[in-house]
């Protein structure tokens, strides 16, 4: 039987009125949704649809206003659990520069090993681990604020790693990247998955990230509106553009040619094409 | 003949004449023209955001010379500070610039350093909010109680406000939802047809750019490294791809068929047109 990691029961969360009078509202809705350990699953829905807001409380950045948050057994209901929580899962936030902390890349994964009181040459150790597997060991000794946009974002994975979690939860960790950012990004976190067994929530407004996880949530309106595989979401294009979604190109492409099975990827359409053309003899 | 922006052998350097010297523009030539809707197109670091910060004078080259509806900005004051008016820049989450205690202030700050008159502030304020699809009762709200689409839009409103002869917008679709990026690009479009000004559009995104642009200036390195139709820039994927840029899928799907030897054009990007081309191979293949 597969193990939950995470376990949102009828979860709510409410943003409360503040001071200076901005409207208290409500971002997310009665949710309930397992993520099961060493799962990849992506988390799709438009600006405001409440997807940032129930990551917060999937590591407990946030306590829920209603329900329950259980993560590895653990109940989210106080600072002490919250923190226990954060040393399960781990999180990478959309703007790289907003999320490092030292002048030094390996001070900056070092960060949160120490601040759990590690033994400094297990904190050494598992620094190297964590920079070798984002690809960014070569660079351990540079200035942080001197990488590119993914090779920070790579800098803030290994320092999830380095804390030696379970899972990690990215929101929108490509957003702010160019397409070969995006793709060392995208790289590193596949890798996470399948080859470390890591779980991953990941926060996505690129369709195409989408398609490598093994299920995709879509949200609206701060419920779960639709979930299943990449393959079952992207089938229903007209679905998805009603929520200001959509469909990679690729299965726009192959929907337009009538193919029954919903192709996901260029490499998977060029297969389907070759073996619709027949051989390239001209 | 006059264009809205020329450069001639503009380079730039941060750092000049210390060890730390970098090139970020080397030797440019441009000419963007009147009606225009260009896409500046390269990875982080390629020199884009330099560029344009010289179209309005907020860099100035260290060699070479821009020159703004006719005229040198290294003129005099008055040139450069009519060039801030003549093309507005829109920078990369313009929304971090709000700061107006409502959206109609935010918009009207650029018209009011025009030095305009209330009325036609506050027409501008109306007619810019108006085009970017913004709710009038939005207006007198703070800004920072809008959504992060509305936002977006709200800044962008302020530099049409300005009704600048060029319009330049940094990544204006970054961060956005599939929805919302959409009807960024299409309002672009439409406020050049609407307008007929001149549209430059910075993105690392091949697919937006090819979804609006007219002309495709790819930056590498600091040079223009291709300036050409959307077409023809395409059909240079493989080049495109060594210098970190990404060409759409379906471009790829072509490449790969071509590569396996298949008589497919290698610059096809709307799913349309690939979607064409392939129903009429599949259908002869059936005959």
């Amino acid at each position: 039987m597969r193990e939950k990691l995470i376990e949102l029961k009828n979860v709510t969360y409410t943003y409360e009125a503040d001071e200076e009078g901005a409207p208290g509202y409500t971002a997310v809705r009665d949710v309930s949704l397992d993520i099961y350990k060493g799962e990849f699953v992506a988390v799709l829905g438009h600006n405001g649809s409440g997807k940032s807001t129930m990551a917060k409380t999937m590591n407990a950045i946030f306590e829920p206003t209603q329900g329950t948050v259980t993560v590895n057994g653990i109940v989210a209901d106080s600072e002490e659990k919250g923190n226990e929580i954060r040393r399960i899962v781990g999180m990478v936030f959309q703007n790289p520069d907003n999320q490092i902390v030292a002048t030094v890349v390996e001070d900056d994964v070092a960060f949160g090993p120490e601040n759990l009181g590690v033994e400094p040459s297990e904190i050494r150790r598992r620094v190297d681990d964590a920079l070798k597997t984002v690809g960014m060991y070569e660079l351990r000794e540079r200035e942080p604020h001197k990488l590119s946009g993914g090779q920070k974002q790579r800098v803030a994975i290994a320092g999830v790693l380095a804390m030696q979690t379970q899972g990690i939860i990215l929101d929108e960790p490509t957003a702010m990247l160019d397409p070969t950012g995006r793709e060392e990004v995208l790289k590193t976190i596949i890798r996470l998955n399948k080859e470390m067994g890591i779980t991953v929530v990941l926060i996505t407004h690129f369709m195409d990230e989408a398609v490598h996880a093994d299920r995709v949530v879509v949200m609206d309106g701060g419920t779960v509106i639709a979930e299943g595989t990449p393959q079952e979401i992207f089938s229903q294009e007209e679905f998805l553009k009603a929520h200001s979604l959509d469909i990679p190109q690729t299965a726009q492409l192959c929907r337009r040619l009538g193919f029954e099975e919903c192709i996901l990827t260029p490499d998977e359409c060029v297969e389907k094409l070759t073996s619709v053309l027949g051989g390239a003899a001209q | 003949m006059t264009y809205p922006i020329e450069l001639r052998n503009v380079s730039y350097y941060y750092s000049p004449g210390t060890p730390l010297q970098v090139a970020a523009l080397k030797n440019i030539n441009l000419k963007i023209g009147e009606g225009e809707l260009a896409g500046i197109i390269g990875h982080t670091g390629s020199g884009k955001s330099t560029l344009i910060s010289h179209f309005n004078g907020l860099l100035r080259p260290v060699e070479g010379s821009v020159i703004i509806d006719g005229e040198d900005l290294a003129k005099d004051k008055e040139t450069l500070r009519a060039a801030r008016f003549k093309v507005g820049l829109c920078f990369q989450y313009p929304e971090a610039q709000l700061f107006e205690e409502t959206v109609a202030r935010d918009i009207a700050f650029g018209p009011k350093n025009m030095k305009l008159s209330d009325e036609e502030i506050n027409e501008r304020v109306k007619k810019a909010a108006e085009f970017v699809g913004l709710k009038p009762e939005l207006l007198e709200k703070s800004p920072f109680d809008l959504s992060g689409g509305e936002k977006r839009r709200a800044a962008i409103a302020g530099v049409m406000a300005m009704e600048p002869k060029v319009l330049v917008l940094d990544e204006p679709a970054a961060g956005l939802d599939p929805g919302g990026k959409n009807e960024i690009l299409s309002m672009i479009s439409e406020y050049k047809k609407r307008t007929g000004c001149t549209v430059v559009l910075v993105s690392h995104s091949m697919e937006d750019i090819a979804s609006v642009a007219d002309r495709v200036i790819v930056m590498n390195a600091g040079t223009i490294a291709m300036d050409g139709t959307v077409d023809e820039v395409f059909s240079h994927s493989a080049e495109l791809r060594s210098m970190g840029l990404n060409v759409p899928e379906i471009t790829r799907i072509f490449i790969r068929l071509r590569e396996l030897g298949y008589d497919v054009p290698a610059d096809v990007y709307s799913v349309e047109k690939g979607a064409q081309i392939l129903r009429e191979m599949i259908r002869r293949r059936s005959v």
